[in-house]
């Protein structure tokens, strides 16, 4: 490996990809933290942000800062439509054994996969296959000269995203009353509604934010790629799935931190081997840290009913 | 129903002309192409261009004494299809020459019958190397990676372009751009310094930028789609790379533009054809053909329109008193037929196409051709 100045820009073009990654692990672990189950159909969530901002972009032309509240809305509204139809039908039962079911909970493996599909050929069918480009002048591609490194407009934007999601989500979570209610959800559902929980609400909030970040990913991601396409939540999703898994399924932090990891070990391999292998990296990546660190680099080893 | 019309319309005129000129002959062509099913849009695109392509020539005079008459058969792009109507047209005299069919595999599956049976088979698009390789009888009009890799490889040494990246798509045909291209390359004293490959699907190409200037190539070669193209451009923008960019014809694509909008200027590639190409022949062709149909032709159907033009060619060459084998040997002699996708000549040993193609340039938004030989 050569020291200089090209090994130090795939640094940073791992960075940048891994905060896209990171972008989108924020919401998806959020969610799995509450339920203890994957919400599949995340991917077409950061989809749907990504279209809808791309239509009322086309459509009204605003500035950019004011279509991060309606692609946030939109995602609010896809969370709780997505947690009607996917999740809210396996908690019916309010017994003590159906609640502890794992096979009533992991039900929504396959509706929230079954739900992302319908989603994702509805898109298809409304918008077609093909990638759709971004009007340029809300493109987040201008280049930055930080020294003789180059960075995209959209790096930082993504960077500055993440930070401040990452933070408010913290704040939420552990300074609110809704947080608490969040919190001692994810620690135990049955627990928290013997004393007095609203659970289902609390569900339906957890959904709403984690798929308001998740839109927001979408569209950030969208305007700094130049294209959107109804696929284009799928790749992302992998990794932020492996980045989740990796840093101990419900740390975000932990997850946000494995995600950099992911984006950092694919550019530099790149200098060793070719482009083709750089998924390997990524899942030879996940395998290491299963079989040392079964709980997740930065799980507590907290136990899962 | 269209195509009965069409011909319909066509055996009207021959009548017609036949009652003047007094027993005109008549010759007919076999055109087998999938007319139904998800691929109907190609088969098509070919009838509309050969419809026309039939009408000028017949218009012509270039046949006295005789009149050309095409018979369209739906291959439904089923290679049983194609070889039922592979029976149909042997059986046929008045059948002289067969274009078609449309995919490699249902063109293979025809042309082992029309090499044991001796007919002449032009396929306007199938382009799997050993199509070409069935039989003498098998001709096609569109070049492969073999033929666009040198072609470009020599546009980019006579600028002086010594050193070169390949950036290329991980499947078959990436693979076959990238051979043709770094053997052609080599060939002719050029380098190779860096050869990086992207799975389907990646949209992120900064690693392997920031890998390939390093090296510091005179030129970056793309053997990709417009997809990654665009978002490769506008990548190496970011990175503020300006090593120049060459690329496959796969690139030709108005989305190219759509999506890469500024970042693609400068993009250099060549194709076989493009509406916007000045030569007269594309414009009376691209003239004609929206006028009938009311859009642009696409390269598919600038294909099919050369095919015919190629078949009818060599049946005027064959004289009125054309048979299979003299119109096969005619075929194989067509040099320089000056085609909307290129001056065509076929290698008389492999049949397989030479052209001149369409260099282009991405420019304010673009493609534009550059006069160059």
């Amino acid at each position: 490996m050569i020291f200089d100045i090209f090994l130090l820009q795939q640094v940073i073009n791992g960075l940048s990809i891994g905060f896209v990654y990171a972008l989108m692990a924020i919401g998806f672990t959020l969610i799995f933290g509450v339920l203890n189950v994957v919400n599949f159909a995340h991917g077409e969530v950061y989809t749907i942000g990504a279209f809808i901002g791309l239509m009322v972009i086309t459509a009204l032309a605003p500035p950019l800062v004011a279509v991060v509240p309606l692609v946030l809305a939109a995602g609010a509204l896809s969370g709780v439509g997505l947690e009607r139809l996917a999740f809210r039908p396996f908690r019916r039962f309010t017994d003590e054994a159906s609640q502890k079911s794992r096979a009533m909970r992991e039900a929504t493996l396959l509706s929230s996969l079954a739900v992302s599909i319908i989603a994702r050929e509805i898109m298809m069918h409304l918008f077609g296959g093909d990638m759709q480009g971004v009007p340029s002048d809300y493109l987040l591609q201008r280049p930055v000269a930080i020294g003789p490194i180059m960075v995209a407009t959209g790096s930082l934007v993504i960077f500055a995203t993440s930070a401040v999601m990452l933070g408010a989500l913290q704040f939420l979570l552990y300074r609110t009353q809704t947080g608490l209610g969040i919190r001692a959800v994810s620690n135990n559902q049955l627990g928290a509604r013997y004393v007095g929980i609203d659970t289902d609400r609390t569900i339906v909030t957890t959904f709403a934010v984690g798929s308001m970040l998740g839109a927001t990913a979408g569209i950030l991601v969208g305007l700094y790629d130049g294209a959107i396409s109804p696929h284009m939540g799928f790749a992302p999703g992998v990794k932020a799935f492996v980045a989740m898994v990796m840093g101990g399924l419900s740390s975000i932090p932990g997850a946000v931190a494995c995600a950099l990891l992911l984006g950092v070990s694919e550019s530099i391999a790149t200098e060793f081997l070719s482009s083709g292998w750089k998924d390997l990296i990524t899942y030879s990546l996940l395998v290491i840290t299963l079989v040392f660190f079964p709980q997740g680099i930065f799980g507590h080893g907290r136990e899962r009913a | 129903m269209k195509s009965k019309m069409i011909l319909g319309a066509v055996l009207g005129a021959v009548m017609s002309a036949g009652a003047a000129l007094a027993a005109d002959k008549e010759i007919m062509i076999g055109y087998q192409a999938p007319f139904s099913g998800d691929r109907s849009q190609y088969g098509e695109m070919f009838r509309n261009a050969a419809a026309i392509k039939l009408a000028e020539f017949n218009a012509s005079g270039k046949l006295p004494g005789a009149t050309v008459s095409i018979a369209y058969e739906d291959s439904k792009d089923d290679p049983k299809e194609a070889r039922n109507i592979a029976r149909k047209f042997l059986d046929n005299p008045k059948i002289v020459g067969v274009i078609g069919d449309f995919s490699s595999t249902v063109s293979m599956a025809a042309a082992e019958i029309y090499a044991t049976e001796k007919m002449p088979q032009l396929s306007q698009t199938a382009s799997h190397p050993d199509f070409t390789k069935i039989s003498p009888w098998q001709f096609r009009n569109i070049t492969t990676q073999a033929f666009e890799g040198p072609y470009n490889a020599d546009w980019i040494l006579s600028k002086g372009l010594k050193t070169a990246a390949v950036i290329y798509i991980q499947n078959d045909w990436g693979i076959s751009a990238l051979e043709g291209f770094v053997d052609g390359y080599k060939a002719k004293g050029g380098k190779i310094v860096a050869t990086e490959t992207f799975n389907p699907g990646n949209r992120d190409f900064r690693s392997i930028l920031t890998k390939v200037a390093r090296q510091k190539p005179d030129v970056i070669y793309l053997a990709m789609f417009y997809e990654e193209g665009a978002a490769l451009a506008q990548q190496r923008e970011q990175l503020g790379i300006t090593i120049p960019l060459y690329g496959t014809s796969s690139l030709y694509s108005p989305k190219l533009i759509e999506l890469g909008r500024a970042s693609v200027n400068d993009l250099h590639l060549a194709t076989t054809f493009t509406p916007d190409n000045p030569d007269p022949a594309v414009q009376t062709f691209v003239k004609e053909y929206v006028a009938r149909h009311k859009a642009e032709p696409s390269m598919f159907a600038a294909q099919a329109y050369d095919a015919v033009g190629i078949m009818l060619d060599a049946v005027a060459a064959a004289g009125p008193s054309v048979t299979r084998e003299t119109l096969r040997d005619a075929l194989a002699k067509t040099t320089n037929y000056p085609g909307v996708t290129g001056a065509t000549s076929f290698d008389p040993a492999t049949r397989e196409p030479t052209k001149s193609l369409a260099k282009m340039v991405v420019k304010d938004g673009k493609f534009q051709v550059i006069g160059e030989p």
